[in-house]
């Protein structure tokens, strides 16, 4: 993420505070380090380019109505909003089933989207801890537990990428998702 | 954490719901349970926390202008004044449009526009006249014209464009206080003239900065008394 020492997490935090406070000037600033990433979310998500602008869109108008919910001790103003804008994201692709018919997901062709050093380099705690996590498990639940936070797509649509059965895909996906609690909580 | 087989399968639900697995009703379900009970809501923030450091990984796409520009308008920012004389509904395009569109319709705006001259402009503080809202879908265009008369204590909505609606989902009217949350008004046919009425809770919240807003939800409306769906529509309000 472009946004990731802790300066800059304080800085998000604190704009968002404003924003709840309806200051539009934090608002702004808000938008112009966020948007960005929010939006590679969107596209991540939904690949026409005209709806990935409608569900960002959504996703600002709702940061600016819910901002004063949010709560810096719960969780930090980067994850509260890929938080909105992903639930939008799922909505609008639940809504239109037809879209995420998907192409299909052949693992051994699949390159991680891993970060650059530079990212690497100044990434967040929470970030490495859930890379050192996710390096822990079987690569291709590794693959799907990604697949799914990045298209949002459900078990039935993941394992019909993945040319898998939904009762392996469901196994995989809560194993990780045990394995990763585990480790993260450790 | 306790860790029965139980509640271990319901704290993966949480999981799943985070990761987006799950599929529009058992997502609503689950959105059910952060609204009314607060340890779902703190086992899937938890969730959130571990698995929202994964977006890290996409690579980030400088959004085109418009997107705020957008923004700004729904929300009517980075206006300082509004410079515009209020225009008369009978001015607009929309009003005309959708005048055309049935004999109940017609009746209730001959009815108001004969009932309610220009007088009533000052309607904010106290609440009785009649105000309008043009509830803007997703690519600018009017999806439906809203009328309330104070009086009356009712809304009237009206389809102008609306957005075609999947089987087994209504649209909700929700009444956003400037800062506040939905305030649910009633399910209404997307594709109708539907009256409403405006309780006395509602009555009061209504004014110029208040927004209405439509959403998406599953038949009869909102199961949490929040909106669940995606919203289609949003409007400010106007006195006439």
């Amino acid at each position: 993420m472009s946004v990731t020492s802790p300066a800059e997490r304080d800085e998000l935090n604190h704009l968002l505070v404003r924003t709840g406070q309806q200051d539009e000037k934090a608002f702004s600033t808000l938008y112009r380090k966020t948007s960005g990433q929010l939006f590679g979310v969107c596209l991540r998500m939904i690949s026409d380019r005209g709806q990935a602008e409608e569900i960002l869109q959504e996703a600002y108008v709702t940061v600016w109505r819910r901002a004063a919910s949010f709560d810096a001790a719960r969780a930090s103003a980067l994850t509260w909003l890929v938080t909105v804008v992903r639930n939008k994201a799922i909505d609008r692709l639940r809504q239109h089933r037809e879209m995420t018919g998907g192409d299909a997901l052949d693992f051994d062709a699949i390159v991680d989207e891993s970060p650059t050093p530079a990212a690497g380099a100044e990434a967040s705690q929470e970030y490495q801890r859930l890379q050192e996590c996710m390096g822990e498990l079987e690569p291709r639940q590794r693959t799907s537990v990604r697949e799914a936070f990045f298209t949002g797509a459900t078990y039935n649509e993941l394992a019909a990428r993945a040319k898998v059965p939904l009762g392996t895909m469901k196994s995989w996906i809560r194993r990780s998702l045990l394995q990763l609690r585990a480790c993260l909580n450790a | 954490m306790n860790s029965t087989f139980e509640s271990d399968n319901e704290n993966l639900r949480y999981g799943e719901y985070v990761l987006g697995l799950l599929d529009a009703d058992a997502r609503a379900g689950v959105a059910r349970e952060i609204e009314a009970n607060g340890e779902a809501a703190a086992a899937v923030a938890l969730w959130q926390r571990h698995l929202m450091p994964l977006a890290s990984d996409i690579r980030a796409v400088t959004p085109p202008a418009h997107v705020w520009a957008r923004i700004q308008r729904t929300l009517l920012l980075g206006r300082p004044e509004p410079k515009r004389e209020p225009k008369g509904w009978w001015d607009n395009a929309v009003v005309w449009r959708w005048l055309g569109m049935g004999a109940t319709a017609v009746a209730f705006a001959l009815a108001v526009i004969v009932v309610r001259p220009l007088t009533h402009r000052a309607v904010v503080s106290q609440p009785s006249g009649l105000m309008v809202s043009t509830i803007a879908v997703g690519n600018g265009a009017a999806g439906w014209t809203a009328t309330m008369d104070l009086d009356r204590k009712q809304i009237l909505v009206v389809p102008a464009s609306p957005e075609p609606l999947a089987s087994g989902r209504d649209t909700e009217l929700w009444l956003i206080p400037a800062g506040g949350k939905p305030i649910a008004v009633g399910v209404f046919k997307h594709d109708q003239p539907t009256a409403l009425k405006l309780s006395d809770a509602l009555l009061s919240r209504l004014g110029p900065t208040a927004t209405l807003a439509v959403s998406v939800e599953p038949t009869g409306g909102s199961p949490t008394g929040q909106p669940t769906g995606p919203v289609i529509g949003q409007g400010a309000i106007r006195g006439v």
